[in-house]
């Protein structure tokens, strides 16, 4: 019901915008407004006053006018190709490593597995204007810790990430996948442990080799897990701003290669620092995004069930 | 598992401990970094300071650049409403769900399942011009009150309470107890549930940015929105002083963390999605 709920605002919300300028004055520059100049300093938006008259919208209805505008938006395509490309390539990397590790930590002795994990917990614990701070010195040009520790060493030249538009994307998808692993090592930790050792030891019994125990044992038990990871993972990503917000500081990068979904709402909803809402289109936008991540959540769903039959 | 001492240099072990410095290490750095100059700042590689001076955490609570202890108390107050009246709506709906029958349980459940589907962020402008209906934009309860929606805590709860046999809920009902008595006295059993869901919450609620940077007001404001101030565009702020910050934001999610561990380990294998 949400989802009809929501459609029926975005119908109406042409109609919306002119009562909503007037009450809030944000886009007038009121004194009083909620949203006060300091605040938004770093956003890049200034909120000088505005003459109210000269952008006064005209009050008609529109129909489906702005989600026609979005869609044929080129910056749209590519904030929807960036999202989705970020979001497979973090869940295909962030899973898998997460899996390895969980099951390298249960063979580490129990005193020290639970430090472990913590550690691995950290990056998931703090905000992640602080992990893009982090990141950004890791990743910065030519001394960044990255170049030196890594590309450097393998005989390449030292990239440089932020600017360079095939990096950009790999390196939020990094962030991404650094930040999130150790919560996914913690669930399937969690799964694993609720594996009798019985069926270990039946294993061993019968001589099946550590890639087949992995394989038959321990994979089927956290099963559950991954569902529940990727779909995390799918709502984060499709939500992801914050993050990409502090590395990339509001714009989409260089050739916009690290436009989000999310970033991109956000540009059009306060148009290149014009003060404004763009209140109507931005609105069509967001509601773009709901049944699109429900598809994808409902596809991850349905390859849940095929994979449990299976 | 047996320790031994040849334990300790397994493979697994190596491996483990590589990927634990690698996951940890840069917050090492940033604590070594609120002691450095901004020029040792600028070279990523250089971990310990040339000397340790508290300056920059004196700078930070003397409210040279902006009042960071009304930021932090800000955000604790924020996170810890939004945590504890989540836990104590979604155990009620989690406990509705689980153990008793009414019109519409399966729709109002799918209900639940999409509010976990649909990104908050997604919904943000609609929220806006609601909490502005409302009156409420500016106030602190404009961001704890949407927060306190969670489908996903809903979920949890109902399967944590399905776990509970429905013979206890006859005996109460037996003995004579009201329903809100017997949920009352069911809440000891799920207690790691309710630490766990609340922890979660909370977190969530610590690193929320977007909202608060629509809807708070320039008294209210949270921790993020702090951060992004110490490190804006002009570099007028030493950026050690950020980085102290920084650390600060880091020490009550990771000491609330550490003291409950044990007991979210234990409810967390019951997340799951059915």
């Amino acid at each position: 019901m949400p989802l009809g709920l929501s459609l029926d605002l975005a119908l109406q919300n042409p109609d919306y915008v002119p009562e909503y300028r007037e009450d809030v004055g944000l886009g007038g520059g009121e004194g009083d407004g909620s949203v006060t100049s300091g605040t938004l300093d770093w956003l890049n938006v200034s909120w000088e006053p505005q003459d109210e008259t000269a952008n006064e919208p005209e009050e008609k209805y529109v129909g489906f006018g702005n989600f026609s505008y979005v869609l044929g938006d080129p910056k749209f395509h590519k904030a929807l190709g960036n999202t989705a490309i970020y979001v497979f390539c973090t869940i295909a990397i962030a899973l898998p490593l997460a899996f390895f590790l969980a099951h390298f930590l249960r063979q580490v002795p129990g005193r020290i597995r639970p430090v472990l994990s913590f550690l691995l917990l950290l990056p998931g614990l703090c905000l992640s204007g602080v992990l893009a701070t982090l990141f950004q010195l890791f990743f910065h040009g030519r001394e960044g810790a990255l170049n030196q520790w890594l590309v450097t060493p393998m005989g390449l030249e030292p990239i440089n990430w932020l600017l360079d538009p095939s990096f950009v994307l790999p390196a939020l998808v990094l962030q991404a996948v650094w930040r999130w692993t150790g919560f996914i090592v913690l669930f399937f930790l969690c799964g694993m442990e609720a594996i009798p050792k019985s069926f270990y030891e039946a294993a061993k019994v019968e001589g099946a080799g550590a890639w087949r125990v992995m394989r038959s044992i321990t994979f089927p038990a956290v099963r559950h897990v991954v569902v529940f990871a990727a779909v995390f993972l799918v709502i984060d990503g499709f939500a992801s701003f914050s993050g990409a917000y502090n590395l990339l500081g509001g714009s989409g990068g260089i050739l916009d290669s690290g436009l989000l979904l999310v970033t991109y709402l956000y540009q059009v909803a306060f148009p290149g620092g014009s003060g404004q809402f763009d209140f109507p289109a931005a609105a069509a936008m967001s509601l773009m995004v709901v049944p699109l991540t429900a598809l994808v959540l409902f596809l991850v769903l349905f390859g849940r069930n095929r994979l449990s039959k299976a | 598992m047996r320790t031994t001492s040849a334990n300790y240099l397994s493979p697994a072990v190596i491996v483990s401990l590589l990927a634990g410095l690698v996951f940890s290490y840069p917050f090492l750095w940033m604590f070594l970094s609120a002691f450095k100059t901004n020029k040792e700042i600028y070279q990523p590689l250089l971990l310990f300071p040339a000397d340790y001076e508290w300056d920059a955490f004196a700078a930070l609570f003397s409210g040279e650049y902006l009042d960071f202890t009304s930021f932090f108390l800000n955000s604790v107050f924020i996170s810890c409403a939004q945590a504890f009246f989540a836990t104590v709506v979604t155990a009620c709906a989690g406990f509705a769900f689980a153990k008793l029958n009414f019109p519409f349980k399966g729709a109002l459940f799918l209900l639940a399942i999409l509010v976990i589907l649909v990104p908050k962020q997604a919904l943000a402008i609609p929220l806006f011009e609601w909490l502005t209906w409302l009156e409420l934009n500016g106030s602190r309860w404009a961001v704890i009150l949407p927060g306190i929606a969670s489908g996903l805590g809903i979920v949890f709860f109902t399967q944590i309470f399905r776990r509970i046999p429905n013979e206890l809920i006859d005996l109460a009902r037996v003995e004579g107890a009201s329903l809100p008595r017997t949920f009352l006295a069911i809440l000891p059993l799920v207690a790691p549930a309710l630490i766990t869901y609340g922890l979660i919450h909370f977190i969530l609620a610590w690193q929320e940015h977007l909202f608060p940077l629509l809807l708070l007001s320039d008294a209210n404001q949270t921790l993020p929105l702090g951060l992004a101030k110490l490190r804006d565009s002009s570099h007028r702020i030493p950026e050690a002083v950020a980085m102290a910050a920084a650390t600060f934001t880091l020490i009550p999610v990771v000491a609330l963390f550490a003291f409950f561990y044990r007991k979210m380990r234990t409810a967390l294998s019951e997340l799951t999605l059915h």
